[in-house]
């Protein structure tokens, strides 16, 4: 007699990433535009009429001239439904990575080591990763970015501005895509110090910091993981959910080395999200109370509850999440869950909003394809899709700071932390 | 017994030749037990390692998966798949247990225990009676081209389960069911092709099973019939054990 076989769900939460139309153009609209009427957690997608959808762009992507053109066409119906985590990947990201093992585009390009974010207006230097070609060359957190690749990063700040349709996590990313090019290559910049002069480098492109993980269908991406003692108090940060093994075990480390600490702070800050499941394992550490739940996801034939299971050893002191405005998905799920069961103090700034449990798939003519296949309700009653996780308290990153070699999130947290009574 | 299961096979075949009235929802499961190899090879069976492997198709990823069983109700099972490492789950004594990397470790209670500890007798297939005090035959439906009796099978504790078996050959080729999770009730569609004799008995090769979001597919390669299995295989790992210490001394 068949039976179920027992396996857990594993549910990826990602955020998106970034040749003549064919026959295999046409079959891939075909694709794209069946798993959605067939798997949106709506029958009427986005409330569109998903037929009439198919009668405007099918037309459309027969006529296109070129594959590009094909692409397009149907990133513009994805488009239409105004949800994240619907995307088609070009089928070069996979190519990259086949030829060469090395992370491709915005995923896996040369970096110069430099994370960044826009402060008011301003591309500025948020950390340089050890070793990289940016410490190498002296650059530091605080430096304002005027010019990187022969572009003025000002000028893509504010036609980025301009539009009301790209938010915090899509600027940050064209600011970072101006920062990475060909592996061995290098990328000529200039910066402005903290004493308001102008610093010209060209900076080696090495591969991103971490190691390489697959999972599936998803692009290769490099990851990592860190952890550390401020005082008494632990920080990590991961700039994935993804690598699972590894970072699980690592947090599961982290946790277990804090038996004494007077708090725990997990800094999610530019962490787009990855595997959701691991959100919930996560919190297992952090969640001694049965039957808590992070939040629920809602699909078409089914509801989830993102069930809490507690482990043996759970660190019971304060935890203080850390986000921004690249904070996404899984992320927000982990954050927004926290914050919602009262479990976590949330510090940083606005979360990306783009939180919907997403599957990837490759097409007939070698493009990937991401779908969203459920909405997602924190269990304080809220979207995280559109609305995002609000901090408890809002503390913003500021270049005075950086330049003094603070990170006022940071210091806020352990402010807190150290506000605590002990566990 | 045999001959009874014999008796019961032919009534079967009777009643599929008249078109009505429908074999009874026990005939059709005991057929099942015939045509897959007959009681006696169940019976002797005792314990049995199935090596196979998993695909999530959507994913993109695979790993293997090995399963211990031993008579009557040792039950373990194992998925290792590297993007997501082991992920495990099984039936000691009274206590059904899943751990894996991204979950962590946990003890099921409720009806999701009761479906577990089901699944997990080894003898299900002969043992149905047992588990589902009430079956019912609700008639004949079409699934590939083949008509099938749609058999529902009522147990105890938790949802019903509707198995779908071969006018022709006997075999069961769909089962569905809301499976009782911890992440809350979930439709499972599980659609079995390929049997194959296994030392003796007949199972599916390929096993493809849907339960809400997540698709995968089990390809059944060789079976260790009455293997030696170390009586630690099937005892609680120590991060459940420790739950469920914990959860006595709360």
């Amino acid at each position: 007699m068949l039976s179920r076989r027992l396996i857990p769900l594993i549910l990826v939460v990602s955020s998106a990433f970034a040749q003549a139309a064919s026959r295999l153009d046409l079959d891939s609209f075909e694709k794209v535009w069946t798993t959605i009427r067939d798997k949106h957690w709506q029958v009427k997608p986005g409330g569109l009429d998903w037929q009439a959808i198919h009668d405007e762009y099918r037309p459309r992507v027969e006529k296109a001239a070129t594959h590009d053109e094909a692409v397009a066409v149907m990133q513009e119906m994805l488009g239409r439904l105004k949800q994240s985590h619907f995307a088609i990947i070009p089928e070069v990201v996979y190519s990259v990575l086949d030829d060469d093992g090395e992370g491709p585009g915005v995923i896996g390009s040369g970096t110069t080591g430099i994370d960044a974010r826009v402060l008011d207006g301003h591309a500025v230097v948020t950390s340089v990763d050890p070793g990289s070609p940016a410490e190498k060359q002296g650059v530091r957190p605080g430096w304002e970015i005027e010019r990187a690749g022969g572009k003025e990063l000002k000028a893509v700040i504010e036609q980025a501005h301009s539009n009301p349709a790209v938010h915090e996590l899509q600027l940050t990313r064209a600011v970072l895509a101006r920062l990475s090019g060909p592996i061995g290559g290098t990328l000529d910049a200039t910066f402005l110090n903290s004493s308001g002069s102008k610093v010209k480098v060209t900076l080696g492109l090495t591969p991103p910091r971490g190691v390489v993980s697959s999972f599936g269908n998803l692009p290769e991406q490099h990851v990592w993981f860190e952890s550390k003692k401020i005082g008494s108090t632990a920080y990590v940060r991961f700039n994935l959910f993804l690598d699972l093994p590894h970072v699980m075990a690592s947090f599961q480390q982290t946790i277990d080395n804090c038996k004494a600490c007077d708090g725990l702070i997990i800094d999610l800050r530019g962490n787009p999200g990855g595997i959701g499941g691991m959100a919930m394992g996560m919190a297992g550490f952090l969640v001694d109370k049965p039957n808590q739940r992070l939040g629920t996801m809602y699909l078409r034939d089914s509801t989830l509850k993102f069930v809490v299971n507690p482990r043996a050893d759970v660190f019971s002191g304060p935890v203080a999440v850390l986000v921004d405005g690249s904070s996404a998905s899984t992320s927000e799920i982990f954050a927004g869950g926290l914050k919602d069961l009262g479990r976590a103090r949330v510090f940083g700034t606005h979360t990306a909003a783009a939180a919907l449990p997403s599957a990837f798939e490759r097409l007939p003519n070698g493009d990937g394809f991401q779908y969203a296949v459920a909405n997602y309700i924190s269990e304080g009653g809220q979207p995280l899709e559109g609305l995002g996780v609000t901090p408890d308290v809002v503390v913003e990153l500021t270049r005075t700071a950086l330049l003094a070699d603070h990170d006022p999130v940071i210091d806020t947290a352990v402010d807190w932390i150290r506000r605590q009574k002990k566990p | 017994m045999n001959r009874r299961v014999a008796f019961l096979v032919l009534m079967a075949a009777g009643a599929g030749f008249a078109a009505d009235p429908l074999p009874s929802a026990a005939s059709i499961l005991d057929r099942y037990v015939q045509v897959t190899g007959g009681k006696q090879a169940y019976e002797k069976r005792k314990t049995e390692i199935a090596h196979g492997t998993v695909e999530f198709p959507s994913l993109g990823i695979k790993g293997s998966m090995t399963r211990y069983a031993a008579q009557p109700d040792k039950y373990y099972y194992t998925v290792d798949i590297a993007a997501i490492g082991k992920m495990e789950t099984g039936v000691s004594g009274p206590v059904a247990w899943e751990n894996s990397a991204i979950l962590g470790p946990r003890v099921k209670s409720g009806v999701e225990r009761a479906e577990a500890i089901r699944e997990g007798n080894m003898n299900a297939t002969v043992n149905w009676r047992k588990l589902y005090p009430k079956v019912e035959n609700q008639g004949i439906e079409t699934i590939d081209g083949e008509e099938c009796y749609k058999v529902v099978m009522t147990p105890d504790e938790g949802q019903p389960v509707v198995g779908y078996y071969q006018k022709k050959s006997g075999l069961q080729v769909k089962l569905t069911t809301v499976a009782s999770t911890q992440m809350g009730d979930i439709p499972v569609e599980i659609i079995a092709s390929g049997y194959r004799d296994f030392g003796g008995i007949l199972e599916p090769a390929k096993v493809t099973q849907k339960a809400g979001p997540q698709e995968f597919t089990m390809t059944l390669e060789r079976v260790e019939v009455n293997p030696a299995i170390p009586p630690e295989t099937f005892a609680l790992p120590d991060e459940v054990r420790k739950l469920v210490d914990k959860a006595a001394a709360r």
